[in-house]
C-alpha cells in the first residue's frame, strides 16, 4: 500500500503538522493490515486535516482533551495512550448526555462523544485486532450512533461497514458453526394459544390499495382506521431479502440495539437495555422460555442506523398526503417473540404501521371515548391508559367496558393505518417484526 | 496539615511531571492516582513572591485544583489545566488576593471578598469578573457560611445570583449539576432541580423548582449535605449516613447491577453459571433516603477508629484511594491513613478524585482542628471521615 511519494526515509521528531499516518504505518509495522489502511483511507490523512472544532459550550479543558488524542492517533505507535484519552473523553461527554433530559443535551455534547468513540475505535483497531476486538469495535461505532452525533461526514457509518466487513471476512475463514445450528433450527414456535377471534361487527374495514384520493377522502381526513392490502408486497423485506432471523444475523448480528426488558413499560420491572442483535435473539426469541422476561426491540430507528435494511422497505406513498417531508417521518422497527404487549395508549401523530413477519392483535378505541379508557395523570405517563385491555379491571375501571372499539389480527402484508390520537393496544401473537411509519 | 489526593490527575491537578508541566499528563499510571498522594507546593521554582507551604483549603473540579492560603496574604493557587493567567512557577491567581473563600466549577472561578463576591470565567482573559456583587455589614453574621453560599442566596452558573427565602436558614449548600441540596441552621434538609434519579429524595422522579423539605428527613438533626452528579447524601448529628439518588456505579453504596456486571466481566466467569446474579436485587434508583449501614464492612480496630476515611462507588479513575481501580458498591476503609498513621481530618471531591487533609497522630493532641465538613462527593462517588471528626461543626 506504499505510494509513490513515500521516501522512506526515518521519521523525524515532527512537529505535528505533516504527520501522515501512511508513512508513520509504513516504518513501524513491516505490513500493514488490510484493516487498518482501510480505516487510514476514511481517516484525515493527517493531523491538519483532522478538524475538531466546537461551539463555546465544550469547556477548553475537554478540547485540549481532544487534541491530546488527535496527537496521539498519528504519532503514537501503540494504542495505550490514545485508549485512554479516549476513554477520557467518552465518560465525561457521557456524563454531559445524562444531564436534564435528552431533549436538553446540547448536541455539541453528543460530538464530543462520538469524536471518542472515533478515538476508541481507532486504538481498539490498532493491531490485528481478534473478532473479540473487533465487536468491541462495532458495539462502540453504534453508541456513537445511537448516542453521539453525526461527524466528519458520517464516518462512523464508514467505520461500522468496514469493521463489518472484517469480521464477515474472518467468520468465513473460520467457518460459522455455531450459527449453521440455529439456522437449521425451524423458527416455527408454537402459535399462541389466545389467538382472537375476530368478530365481523368490530372488524377494522380492509380496503385492497386504495388510490390516494380514496384513501385521503374516506380514511384520512374523517380520521377513520382502515387496513391496507396489497401496498408493500414489492418491498424487498417481502421479496428477494424476506426477512428472516438467519437474515437478520447476517445484516446486523453484532450491532448494539436498545431492547425493552419486561412485559409492558407501564411494570416497574420495566428497564432499557443495549444487547447485539444476536444475543436479543438468542435470549429473547429462541430461548425466551428461560424465565428472562419478555425482551422487545421496540420503537426504535434501526433503519438510520443499520442502512441496508432500509433498502428493504419502502415509504409507503399515502405518507405524501401529510405535511411532512419524507426526510422527517420518523421510521420505527418493532421486533420480538410472541407476547410482546404495548399498553393502550395514543400517539400525537399519523401511523402506518406495515406488518412484515408474524401477526399481531390490534385494538382500536376513538379519542372521543377517552373518558372511558382512564389515561394515567402523571406527566410521563398522560397518553397511556391504566387499563390492562384484555384483562380489564371492573372495579377500578367500571366504565371501561361502555367503550366501543375496533379489532383485527393484522398479518404480513397489512398496513394498518392509526389515525393520529387514536387509541392502540398491540400483543404479539408469534415471532413478530412491524415497521411504523409517523407523520403529520 | 497535610493534603493527599487521589484519582483523576490528567491535567496534573493532583501531581505534574517536572519536567513536561505544559504537556499534562498522559500515562496511564499518572492519569490515574491510585494510591494517595502527598499534594507538595513546589515552593523551589516559583519566581514570583506569592507563595506557600502551607494549604488550608482545597476546592477542585475536573480539570483543575484550587488551593487557597488563608492566613496573611490570603490568595488562590492554581494546579492542573490552566486559567486567569495564573503564574506558571507556583499557580499564583493574581485575582483572587485578600479573598476570603473560593469555589470553583469547571468553567468558573468563585471569589469571596470581605466586600464583595466575584465569578470569574477561567478562559476569559479580561481583567475583570463576569459578574460582582457588593455586600455590606451582612458578610459579619454569616462568617461561618462557605460558598457557594453567599449572604443573599448562592451563586451557580445557570442563573449566576440565586436568592434564597431568609425562611430557609441556610447554613451550607452543596450544587450538583443539576440538583440543589440545602442545610439549614435548623438541621432541616431542602432539594430543588431536576429529579428524574431520584436525587432529591422526595420518592419520585420529577423535577422540583422551588426548594423542597425532604420529609424522609422531618426530625433528623442533620449535620452535614453533599450533591453528586445524580445522588445526595448528608450525615446526622447522631452519625447516621443517608444517602439517595441514582445508584448505577454503586454511589449509593447499595447492591448496584453495574458494579457487580465489571466485577463478573473482569472476573473472566463468562459461563452462563452466573445465575446468582438474577436473585440478587439491586437497586439502580433510590428516591427517598435510605439509611446506610457503615459498620459491617470495616475492621478498624477500636482505638484508631477515628479519623478513617471510607470510600465507596466509582472508583475507574483511582478516585477512592483503595490503590486499585475498582468501583466499589460497599464502604470501604481506605487503608493507607491507617498504615501510615495519619489522622484524617476533612475530605474534599473533584469530579473524579479526592483530596483529604490529614494530621500526623501525635498531631492531634497539640492542634485541635477545625473541621467543617466531613462528608463530600464526586459525580459517582462519596467520601465521608468517620464522624467523630464532626462533633467540632
Amino acid at each position: 500500500m506504499c505510494h509513490a511519494h513515500c521516501s522512506g526515509s526515518r521519521r523525524p521528531h515532527l512537529p505535528s503538522a505533516g504527520a501522515s499516518l501512511e508513512i508513520r504505518l509504513i516504518e513501524t509495522f513491516l505490513s500493514m493490515t488490510v484493516l487498518w489502511s482501510k480505516l487510514a483511507a476514511v481517516l484525515p490523512p493527517n493531523e491538519d486535516e483532522f478538524l475538531l472544532q466546537f461551539s463555546d459550550k465544550v469547556d477548553s479543558s475537554v478540547v485540549e482533551m481532544l487534541t491530546r488524542s488527535r496527537q496521539q492517533l498519528y504519532n503514537d505507535t501503540t494504542s495505550d495512550r490514545l485508549l485512554l484519552t479516549a476513554q477520557i473523553i467518552l465518560d465525561f461527554s457521557w456524563e454531559k448526555l445524562n444531564t436534564g433530559t435528552w431533549r436538553d443535551v446540547d448536541k455539541e455534547w453528543r460530538r464530543v462523544y462520538s469524536y471518542g468513540c472515533l478515538f476508541k475505535v481507532a486504538a481498539i483497531c490498532w493491531k490485528d485486532p481478534t473478532e473479540d476486538k473487533l465487536q468491541q469495535a462495532i458495539k462502540t461505532c453504534d453508541m456513537g450512533l445511537l448516542m453521539g452525533a453525526a461527524i466528519m461526514n458520517d464516518i462512523i457509518q464508514s467505520i461500522v461497514k468496514i469493521l463489518q466487513s472484517e469480521v464477515k471476512r474472518l467468520n468465513t475463514e473460520e467457518g460459522q458453526d455455531e450459527h449453521v445450528k440455529t439456522k437449521r433450527l425451524k423458527i416455527e414456535l408454537p402459535q399462541c394459544p389466545r389467538i382472537p377471534v375476530i368478530k365481523d361487527d368490530l372488524a377494522i374495514p380492509r380496503v385492497k390499495c386504495p388510490s390516494l384520493e380514496s384513501f385521503n377522502s374516506d380514511y384520512l381526513l374523517p380520521l377513520k382506521p382502515v387496513i391496507l392490502e396489497g401496498t408493500i408486497d414489492h418491498w424487498p423485506a417481502l421479496n428477494d431479502h424476506p426477512w428472516s432471523i438467519e437474515y437478520l444475523r447476517s445484516v446486523a448480528g453484532f450491532r448494539t440495539v436498545p431492547v425493552e426488558v419486561g412485559s409492558r413499560y407501564t411494570d416497574e420491572e420495566w428497564s432499557q437495555t443495549l444487547t447485539t442483535v444476536n444475543d436479543f435473539i438468542d435470549k429473547f426469541i429462541l430461548s425466551k422460555d428461560q424465565g428472562k422476561g419478555v425482551g422487545y426491540l421496540a420503537q426504535h430507528q434501526l433503519f438510520d442506523q443499520i442502512p441496508e435494511l432500509k433498502d428493504d422497505i419502502r415509504i409507503p406513498d399515502y405518507c405524501c398526503l401529510g405535511d411532512t417531508e419524507e426526510e422527517h417521518i420518523t421510521v420505527n422497527a418493532w421486533f420480538g417473540p410472541g407476547g410482546t404487549v404495548s399498553p393502550l395508549h395514543q400517539d400525537p401523530q399519523q401511523n402506518l404501521l406495515a406488518q412484515v413477519v408474524g401477526s399481531k392483535y390490534i385494538r382500536l378505541y376513538s379519542p372521543e371515548h377517552t373518558d372511558k379508557l382512564y389515561p394515567h395523570q402523571s406527566s410521563l405517563l398522560y397518553n397511556t391508559s391504566q387499563v390492562d385491555v384484555e384483562n380489564p379491571d371492573m372495579e377500578r375501571f367500571p366504565d371501561f367496558t361502555q367503550a366501543p372499539y375496533l379489532e383485527c389480527v393484522l398479518r404480513p402484508g397489512d398496513v394498518l393505518f392509526i389515525p393520529v390520537q387514536h387509541w392502540h393496544y398491540v400483543r404479539s401473537l408469534q415471532l413478530s417484526f412491524s415497521v411504523s411509519f409517523w407523520w403529520t | 496539615m497535610l493534603w493527599f489526593g487521589f484519582g483523576f490527575n490528567g491535567f496534573g491537578q493532583i501531581y505534574a511531571r517536572e519536567e513536561t508541566v505544559t504537556e499534562g499528563t498522559t500515562d496511564a499510571h499518572e492519569v490515574k492516582v491510585s494510591c494517595p498522594t502527598l499534594v507538595k507546593k513546589n515552593v523551589n521554582k516559583c519566581t514570583c513572591k506569592h507563595n506557600s507551604t502551607e494549604l488550608q483549603q482545597i476546592q477542585a473540579s475536573w480539570s483543575r485544583r484550587i488551593s487557597l492560603q488563608l492566613k496573611d496574604d490570603s490568595c488562590v493557587f492554581l494546579d492542573g489545566f490552566s486559567g486567569l493567567g495564573a503564574k506558571k512557577c507556583c499557580g499564583f491567581v493574581e485575582q483572587s488576593h485578600r479573598c476570603i473563600d473560593a469555589f470553583n466549577t469547571e468553567s468558573h472561578l468563585i471569589l469571596a471578598f470581605r466586600d464583595r463576591t466575584e465569578v470569574w470565567d477561567f478562559e476569559k482573559s479580561e481583567n475583570s469578573p463576569v459578574w460582582a456583587a457588593i455586600q455590606g455589614h451582612i458578610w459579619k453574621h454569616l462568617a461561618s457560611t462557605k460558598l457557594p453560599l453567599v449572604p443573599e442566596g448562592y451563586i451557580s452558573l445557570k442563573h449566576l445570583l440565586s436568592s434564597l427565602i431568609p425562611h430557609l436558614q441556610a447554613k451550607s449548600l452543596a450544587l450538583g449539576p443539576e440538583h440543589v441540596i440545602l442545610l439549614s441552621a435548623t438541621g432541616a434538609v431542602y432539594t430543588w432541580g431536576q429529579g428524574s434519579h431520584g436525587q432529591l429524595g422526595h420518592g419520585i422522579l420529577t423535577s422540583e423548582e422551588e426548594p423542597r423539605a425532604v420529609e424522609a428527613l422531618w426530625g433528623v438533626p442533620v449535620k452535614a449535605v453533599a450533591a453528586g452528579g445524580w445522588h445526595s447524601c448528608c450525615v446526622s448529628a447522631t452519625a447516621d449516613l443517608y444517602v439517595w439518588g441514582w445508584n448505577e456505579a454503586g454511589q449509593l453504596g447499595l447492591p448496584s447491577r453495574g458494579v457487580k456486571k465489571i466485577q463478573q466481566q473482569s472476573s473472566q466467569d463468562k459461563d452462563e453459571s452466573t445465575q446468582t446474579e438474577d436473585k440478587e436485587v439491586f437497586i439502580s434508583i433510590q428516591a427517598f433516603p435510605a439509611l446506610l449501614d457503615l459498620n459491617p464492612q470495616c475492621e478498624i480496630k477500636a482505638v484508631s477508629s477515628e479519623g478513617s476515611l471510607y470510600t465507596w462507588g466509582w472508583g475507574e479513575y483511582g478516585q477512592l484511594g483503595h490503590q486499585n481501580l475498582i468501583s466499589l458498591d460497599e464502604p470501604q476503609c481506605v487503608e493507607y491513613f491507617q498504615k501510615h498513621q495519619l489522622h484524617v481530618t476533612d475530605v474534599v471531591c473533584g469530579a473524579w478524585n479526592t483530596f483529604t487533609a490529614v494530621l500526623k497522630k501525635e498531631e492531634i493532641q497539640k492542634s485541635p482542628y477545625d473541621n467543617k465538613r466531613g462528608l463530600c462527593t464526586a459525580y459517582k462517588e462519596v467520601s465521608l471521615c468517620t464522624l467523630e471528626c464532626l462533633e467540632g461543626v
